[in-house]
């Protein structure tokens, strides 16, 4: 099997042989792991759907007289200026004046090339005597503007239902009365890290498809559980590893930076995240090949708002994409929150890139951790 | 030909067998999509009448002459084809099945003859793509 640099290689020539995992895993199921495996060099992953745990840093440029940035809007949301003088960050879920317009909202109409009003005061110093300032900015007026998401590409999650008596309004959107729906919120088999259950293929410094543009894996994602129970396949059984993720702004691309927000709950950003995954080993396209029957989540009720809510058990992602799961003997119909179309769109679009060699991988600088325990806050004092 | 009508009954007419009359004096098969009917109450009755086009126009008249409200339905739910992203949450809460996702692309589609304009799939939608066409 060829190394990361052999593929590279080939990248350069042309000669490189990409599938999405959508293709591969139909080429598994036709020829077998062994003959796919003699015939592809790369499989592209991809997901596109709500990412709350996302942000941008923003370096302004200095004004003349300087300003140091205390508070900050764009757009009407609150960034955070606690850096340095002109540098800030804005997060995805930050609301504005009412729920419905926030950061993914700001960070998307950057991507579009609108221009974002600015308005900020400052903490008056010697160094830095200006008390406020106001503007229009665009992508192009400022200089580093970077996404910086702390939790990304989470690897699986839950169903969502609601079994009280009153309509709820949650991260998922709108979960209706008495198991009225079920909402998923992950593409299943076509998730990149579902694809790559161990993280054997990708690692700190990764380079992925964020957005539209070039990203890097950062680090491990803020709540990253690789620790969850498994299947004999590998793959998770609820929520499990999960990305930070890094990439410039300026390069990205409205059709994959999609402000949204959930009706009642508040803001968020629809992100593309494309992995690609070198075969370096028969045992990637193994892992890759792995399909919705035999990848499972929870089905939660979000009617207790507590930290543990009750579960109904473990359905399928071939069950929840069929339309309809059958719980305590209901009929319930499911709609996803990760647009699958879209995640496909994105696993062919790294694809093309990969082809015709605008994209090369890298060799991970170190691995994801393995090992993390979930830690709850009980207010415990430790002595 | 199809026409979608909202009617309004005041309580003196709410005993008429109205889609029985449609049916029987003008031949019209009438599709009852939304309706709000209790005795001595004004009554809502939204319909997708289909049938011929001039024998629709006097059904309207004669309706109308009955005393009966009858209003067009010119809105209709619009998807903006560029903010859409396909994620298919608003298939989460629609009552009747006309917006769905298909099977193999999972691309959204939306069928507006089963749809009954009960506007549950607009906050819903998380890049407000679907909007009330007026």
């Amino acid at each position: 099997m060829p190394s990361i640099a052999e593929i590279n290689d080939r990248i350069r020539k042309g000669t490189v042989r990409v599938m999405t995992t959508c293709e591969l895993k139909q080429a598994v199921a036709e020829r077998g792991v062994e003959r796919v495996a003699e015939h592809v060099d790369v499989i592209t992953t991809g997901t596109f759907e709500p990412m709350e745990s996302s942000g941008i840093v923003l370096n302004l440029g200095h004004t003349d007289p300087p300003i140091r940035l205390h508070k900050a809007t764009l757009n009407g949301v609150d960034a955070y200026c606690g850096i340095g003088a002109v540098d800030l960050y804005l997060g995805a879920a930050q609301a504005g004046e009412d729920l419905n317009y926030g950061g993914g909202h700001v960070i998307a109409a950057l991507v579009a090339g609108k221009s974002v009003q600015f308005r900020a005061t400052g903490m008056v110093s010697d160094c830095f005597p200006r008390r406020s300032f106001d503007t229009q900015i665009t992508l192009n007026s400022v200089n580093q503007c970077y996404l910086f998401n702390p939790r990304n590409a989470y690897q699986n999650f839950i169903v969502g239902v609601n079994g009280g008596d009153r309509p709820l309004y949650t991260y998922l959107g709108t979960l209706q009365a008495r198991l009225g729906n079920a909402i998923y919120a992950s593409p299943g088999a076509l998730s990149p890290l579902i694809n790559d259950p161990q993280l054997k293929s990708i690692g700190i410094g990764t380079r992925i498809f964020l957005g539209g543009g070039v990203g890097y894996i950062a680090w491990e994602g803020t709540q990253h559980f690789p620790l969850q129970k498994r299947m004999p396949n590998e793959t998770p059984i609820g929520p499990a590893a999960t990305l930070a993720l890094i990439g410039d702004l300026k390069q990205m691309a409205p059709r994959w930076v999609r402000g949204c927000r959930f009706h009642n709950y508040g803001p968020s950003l629809m992100l593309g995240v494309g992995i690609p995954l070198p075969v370096t080993d028969p045992s990637v396209v193994f892992a890759a090949s792995v399909l919705d029957r035999d990848v499972v989540a929870p089905v939660i009720d979000f009617a207790i708002p507590r930290r543990v809510r009750p579960s109904f058990g473990l359905v399928t992602y071939e069950q929840l994409k069929s339309g309809h799961i059958t719980i305590e003997g209901q009929r319930i119909r499911t709609a996803p929150l990760a647009s699958i179309a879209f995640s496909m769109q994105v696993a062919q679009e790294l694809q093309n890139w990969i082809r015709s060699g605008r994209f090369e991988l890298t060799e991970p600088v170190a691995p994801l951790p393995l090992e993390r325990n979930f830690l709850a806050q009980d207010q415990t004092i430790l002595r | 030909m199809r026409k979608r009508v909202i009617l309004t009954f005041p309580p003196a007419v709410v005993h008429m067998p109205v889609t029985y009359r449609l049916a029987k004096d003008f031949n019209i098969a009438s599709n009852i999509l939304r309706a709000q009917v209790a005795p001595d109450e004004v009554g809502k009755l939204v319909l997708e009448l289909s049938g011929d086009i001039d024998q629709i126009e006097a059904a309207l008249g004669w309706m109308r002459d009955q005393g009966i409200g009858v209003s067009l339905m010119g809105h209709e739910i619009a998807i903006d084809e560029n903010l859409c992203v396909h994620c298919g949450l608003c298939t989460g809460v629609c009552p009747t099945g006309a917006l769905s996702l298909q099977p193999e692309t999972f691309l959204l589609q939306f069928r507006r003859t089963k749809c009954i304009v009960c506007e549950q799939c607009i906050p819903v939608c998380p890049v407000e793509a679907i909007s009330i066409n007026l």
